[in-house]
């Protein structure tokens, strides 16, 4: 089994995330395949240390955002200020250009504040007063939503949803790992040193898109896009821009599991991440991934 | 039911008219084809359920069957297969439900047809013949057939001798040799009866078997190395058919007449084929005595003709006066020519003799004939061929090309001692066609591409005749001989056996086909393999990867885990890396056994291996 490149740091983010080695490896997935998390939980469990780990692990830049309902679009973006020295404008960039944001609550916040947020992460670039600003690469948003606690909140429009390339949610740590947590085994983000830096994670990047698809692992994506399209469940039908998002997670997955070619078991591990909360249309219906299940069993995985 | 059914079916429809067009009316049975073929157009056309159009589907099987009896040739025989490709086609459409598509369709009729290949081999080569189909119920004379005709007036060929119409063609496989060109004398009918203006043939009938008699004696068959003429004629309306003149048939519904003439059971309508041994002692004809016919003649209806014949009576013998008749013939300036005009009627052959001295190869048969029997001579015209294109077809067996062109009449006369002798007063007169084409060897003019591409036809033609249509109930008993020696009483047994082991082999041949198409090797290798793990009662999953079921299958038989690494990884480097070779097709076969293998052998689940042990 070849080992994977990431390994050193999906080991480095469990010591401080315990229990949950199947969320990290998504979530750095998803940062591979250059997209954006969503992880709906909540609050307590950890989202904070996640993207917070996931940033210091590659050396990236990392900013929190705590989303409320009078919070402005431009509170993200920044805004033009005047400069009285230079006696012009000047760009003052707002939390929005750091490598790394945690956008907690995101449901809190108002539909605006939201869709400037979604246009930011679709086209990696911040348009102000007629001037464009591109933000940071690599550029990564994590988004955080309480299911729980809905009162006064504005939930994402399922056409913003799929802007995420996965939704998680991290869940309880199993028992062991929540007895090591209580006893203060779990290290602090801050101890986690930059193996790798940011250019690594571009690099990182690249590779993930050179993962080879063979034509009958692109037969098998194509076969559950036909399979969603074509069940009588009241789920939404993945659109092509949900097959790419699959694609690419799969790609990344692939890569964290060292090989160099995508095998249907990539495409299975990240095909609730991916696809769920994009035929749920944003209801967190019946169980976990229960549509991504039966859309999985629905197809020949064998190939 | 698939949406191709119904257009497969009327193409097949289509076909089948086309080969119908081509039946002539005067079989009886051809009657039964066209009701057959009209029932089953109506029923296609009413048809709406799946149950109506596999009727359909069998009635046009069975119409290209009752073809296929009435139309053994080369031509009819492929336009039949075709036929029976569709209409297998369109019953596939109907039981194989939507999916396949056309090239699918066809592709697996084709199959089945190949699938009943070694069966119908095994009946055509052994099963007892029929009478062929063709026999029953021939009329004669249906409809204006272009060629030769019982009764031979001197401007009778003339029609002909323009035409490029086929009349027949010769080969001479089995190490015969074609006579030299001036040799080339097809004899067809023997005219005998003359009434001063025209010559008829006696036209015998063919015996009828009687009931409760043995019908005539099957000629032995050809011994082996013995030349073999192969005749395959067009639609003539003659009972007597062309012949070398020299040999022996070797069907017993061809009878050689004391004539000379070649009967046919069957005249007529269809195409015929047949062959005739070479034979090394003279032909009976030739020294059968002739008649008082021979020398009939109407007197006085030419009186110059008998009197230039009445100085040769003088002459000692026969042969003096042929002598005397040829060397008359070509003393005088005669010319060959197609438009000599008409011969006035009154003493037309003195016009022609002392006058015009025009004319073709039925006026100076006829006026040589005459004179020979006036000069006490017996002699009688020939109506036949002569000549003819030889023709080499690529990588085929060569072949005398006859047009109706070629048809030609000559005389023949009775000299003691010797028998009948052809005479061929044609080829005295000057201008005759054939010294003119023998110069330039025998070619012909105007051979286009379109006649290059019908002479390679027909030298497919006369292969298929030698090969298919020539395997008659002769050859078969000789095979059957061959075969089973004294035991002939056991063919029936060998008959079946032989069915059954090529029904086995079609349809194995038929589930390895179907396989091969449905995946690649590697995948029927999975397949296989899953299958052995399917009898330990062990599936995949709904949607479960290979790698997930590889994983739950070495939690149970923890000893197999190493083997199911091997075959699961090479299976996924096969299937989803960049550069799957053909060595790793054949790893995969190599590892599918070792798995299966391991499974088999000791390496079961522990319970089971409890169970057998208690």
């Amino acid at each position: 089994m070849p080992s994977s490149p990431l390994q050193p740091v999906i080991s480095a983010i469990g010591e401080v995330l315990l229990g949950k080695e199947h969320q990290v490896r998504l979530a750095l997935a998803c940062l591979l395949a250059r997209g954006h998390l969503l992880i709906e939980d909540l609050p307590g469990m950890g989202k904070t240390t996640l993207a917070e780990a996931l940033a210091r692990s590659f050396g990236l830049g990392f900013k929190r955002v705590s989303f409320t309902s009078d919070l402005l679009p431009a509170d993200l973006t920044g805004l033009n200020v005047f400069d009285p020295a230079a006696a012009s404008f000047r760009f003052q960039p707002g939390p929005l250009f750091s490598q790394v944001l945690l956008a907690d609550e995101i449901n809190r916040a108002s539909p605006r504040t939201q869709s400037a947020l979604l246009e930011a992460m679709a086209a990696g670039r911040v348009s102000l007063d007629g001037t464009s600003h591109p933000l940071p690469r690599p550029f990564l948003v994590i988004a955080t939503q309480n299911g729980l606690d809905q009162g006064g909140t504005s939930a994402l429009p399922e056409s913003q949803l799929d802007r995420f390339l996965m939704r998680l949610s991290l869940g309880y740590p199993p028992r062991q790992a929540e007895r090591a947590l209580l006893q203060g085994e779990g290290l602090g983000p801050d101890g986690l040193s930059g193996a790798f830096g940011p250019e690594d994670l571009l690099a990182l990047q690249d590779r993930a898109d050179r993962q080879h698809c063979s034509p009958a692992l692109l037969d098998y994506v194509l076969d559950l896009l036909e399979r969603s399209r074509r069940q009588p469940s009241q789920a939404h039908p993945l659109s092509p821009r949900a097959g790419l998002a699959l694609l690419a997670a799969a790609r990344a997955w692939s890569l964290l599991e060292g090989r160099d070619h995508v095998i249907p078991d990539d495409v299975q591990a990240v095909l609730a991440a991916v696809c769920e909360h994009r035929m749920d249309g944003g209801q967190r219906g019946g169980g976990e991934g229960e549509l991504s299940q039966r859309l999985q069993e629905g197809v020949d995985g064998l190939r | 039911m698939s949406r191709a059914a119904a257009p497969l079916q009327w193409l097949t429809m289509g076909l089948l008219a086309l080969g119908l067009l081509g039946l002539s009316p005067a079989l009886s049975l051809s009657l039964l084809a066209f009701g057959l073929g009209v029932l089953t157009a109506l029923k296609l056309r009413e048809a709406r359920s799946l149950e109506e159009r596999r009727v359909v589907a069998l009635l046009q099987l069975v119409c290209a069957g009752l073809l296929a009896a009435l139309r053994p040739e080369l031509a009819p025989s492929l336009l039949q297969g075709l036929a029976i490709l569709m209409a297998l086609a369109g019953l596939l459409a109907l039981e194989l439900g939507a999916g396949p598509d056309w090239k699918a369709l066809l592709r697996r009729s084709l199959q089945v047809l190949l699938a009943a290949l070694p069966i119908a081999l095994v009946l055509f080569l052994l099963l007892p013949r029929l009478m062929p189909f063709t026999n029953f119920g021939a009329g004669q004379g249906m409809g204006a057939m272009t060629g030769l005709s019982d009764s031979m007036e001197p401007g009778s060929i003339a029609r002909l001798a323009v035409s490029r119409q086929a009349a027949a063609r010769v080969a001479f496989p089995l190490g015969g040799e074609p006579p030299p060109l001036e040799q080339r004398y097809w004899r067809v009918l023997v005219h005998e009866r003359f009434d001063g203006r025209s010559w008829r043939s006696t036209a015998p009938t063919f015996p009828r078997p009687v009931v409760g008699q043995p019908a005539t004696p099957p000629p032995p068959p050809a011994a082996p190395g013995e030349g073999i003429q192969l005749w395959l004629i067009e639609p003539s309306g003659l009972a007597a058919v062309p012949w070398s003149g020299s040999g022996r048939p070797l069907s017993a519904d061809l009878r050689l007449q004391r004539s000379g003439e070649l009967l046919n059971r069957a005249p007529g309508s269809q195409r015929r084929v047949y062959a005739l041994t070479r034979t090394a002692d003279q032909p009976g004809w030739r020294t059968t005595p002739p008649g008082p016919v021979d020398l009939l003649l109407p007197l006085g209806e030419n009186p110059r003709l008998e009197a230039l014949a009445a100085g040769w009576r003088r002459l000692g013998s026969d042969r003096e006066r042929l002598d005397a008749a040829s060397g008359w013939f070509r003393r005088q300036p005669f010319r060959y020519t197609l438009e000599p005009g008409a011969l006035p009627r009154e003493a037309p052959l003195d016009h022609f003799l002392f006058e015009s001295r025009l004319g073709f190869c039925g006026h100076y048969a006829s006026a040589f004939t005459t004179l020979m029997r006036a000069a006490g001579v017996p002699a009688r015209v020939v109506s036949g061929y002569r000549g003819g294109q030889w023709v080499q077809p690529v990588g085929g067996t060569g072949y005398v090309d006859l047009r109706q062109a070629d048809a030609h009449a000559w005389s023949e006369v009775w000299l003691d001692g010797e028998g009948w002798r052809r005479v061929d007063p044609t080829a005295w007169a000057a201008g005759d066609p054939l010294a003119r084409s023998g110069a330039a060897a025998g070619s012909r003019a105007g051979g286009g591409p379109l006649d290059w591409i019908q002479q390679q036809w027909w030298g497919l033609d006369i292969a298929w005749a030698r090969w298919w249509l020539g395997y008659d109930g002769e050859q078969q008993q000789a095979l059957v001989a061959r075969l089973l020696g004294e035991q002939r009483h056991l063919l029936g047994v060998v008959v079946l056996l032989a069915v059954a082991v090529s029904l086995a082999a079609g349809l194995g041949g038929l589930g390895w086909l179907g396989r091969r198409h449905r995946g690649d090797p590697l995948r029927l290798e999975l397949e296989r393999t899953l299958r052995a793990f399917a009898r330990q009662g062990m599936a995949p999953a709904a949607g479960e990867t290979l790698g997930g079921f590889a994983r739950r299958l070495s939690q149970r038989w923890p000893s197999l885990a190493d083997p199911l690494e091997a075959f699961v990884a090479n299976y996924q480097q096969q299937r989803f890396a960049a550069a799957p070779s053909r060595a790793g097709r054949r790893t995969a076969h190599r590892l599918g056994r070792v798995l299966r293998r391991s499974l088999r052998t000791g390496n079961r689940p522990a319970e089971a291996v409890q169970r057998d042990h208690p």
